[in-house]
């Protein structure tokens, strides 16, 4: 297995650099143009939600991304340096009629995570959550 | 050098707004909130996505504020140059009932 360690600041500027790292090994890895474009916004969803939601922006904490690849997959996994969480919602979101003029414009990202990596897993505590996305090398029924 | 994430072109009753940013994302969403709560809307209004690489959820909330912006104002918003990923990524969340995409050559009426 090789793999590839990215630490960044709690700052969002940064996230186009784990963006950047997923892009390059999508493609060192063969992952058809639009896979790697599903894990690019994947990455980029969890990394934020760490950023945001697990450091809530607090500059000297990390978020640390591992790149693990080996035969069959690629494996991405984000961890923050927060204080946990008990829920995470991954449930399907979509823009709705009613919640326009309100602003209540968020909360996708969980949901395109769901959907466009092959499997996901979350485990929290109190040092910290740490979010695991796998992407398969051969094409699966994903869609 | 310029930090204009979007510009304008009129034409009649079209408005069409170049994203000039290539990533619609957090880094860029303020600005394009900025811009969509300070654009006057036309009767149609077009987002061009021909620059855009790359577009995330806060990047979609951010698009969300011209949609609220011609759903109040009584206009069309299309979008336009979206790429296949970023059409497939609007349909999944629905943005595309509330901004269909137009091709750059049924604008040429309007011209």
């Amino acid at each position: 297995m090789e793999r590839v360690l990215v630490n960044i600041p709690s700052n969002p500027i940064f996230e186009r650099i784990v963006r950047a790292s997923a892009d390059e090994l999508g493609q060192a890895i063969g992952l058809p143009p639009e896979r790697v474009e599903d894990l690019k916004l994947a990455v980029s969803e969890a990394v934020n939600n760490a950023i945001d939601h697990g450091n809530r922006r607090e500059a000297a904490k990390l978020v640390e991304v591992i790149f693990a690849l080996d035969a069959d997959k690629l494996e991405v996994r984000i961890r923050d340096e927060g204080e946990g969480t008990d829920r995470v919602d991954f449930s399907r979101k979509i823009v709705e009629e009613q919640n326009l003029d309100s602003g209540l414009h968020r909360g996708f990202g969980m949901y395109l995570i769901s959907a466009l990596v092959d499997d996901y897993e979350i485990s929290s505590s109190q040092h910290g959550t740490v979010m695991t996305l796998r992407l398969y090398r051969k094409e699966s029924s994903h869609e | 050098m310029s930090n204009e994430v979007i510009r304008r072109e009129e034409f009649g009753d079209v408005a069409v707004l170049h994203i000039l940013t290539t990533s619609v994302d957090t880094n860029s969403a303020v600005a394009i909130e900025a811009t969509a709560t300070a654009t006057t809307m036309r009767p149609i209004t077009v987002l061009d996505f021909a620059n855009v690489a790359f577009i995330n959820s806060a990047g979609i909330s951010a698009l969300l504020k011209f949609v609220v912006s011609s759903r109040k104002a009584g206009n069309k918003l299309f979008a336009m140059n979206v790429s296949p990923h970023h059409q497939k990524i609007f349909k999944m969340v629905e943005m595309s009932r509330f901004m269909p995409t137009i091709e750059e050559r049924d604008l040429a009426a309007y011209r």
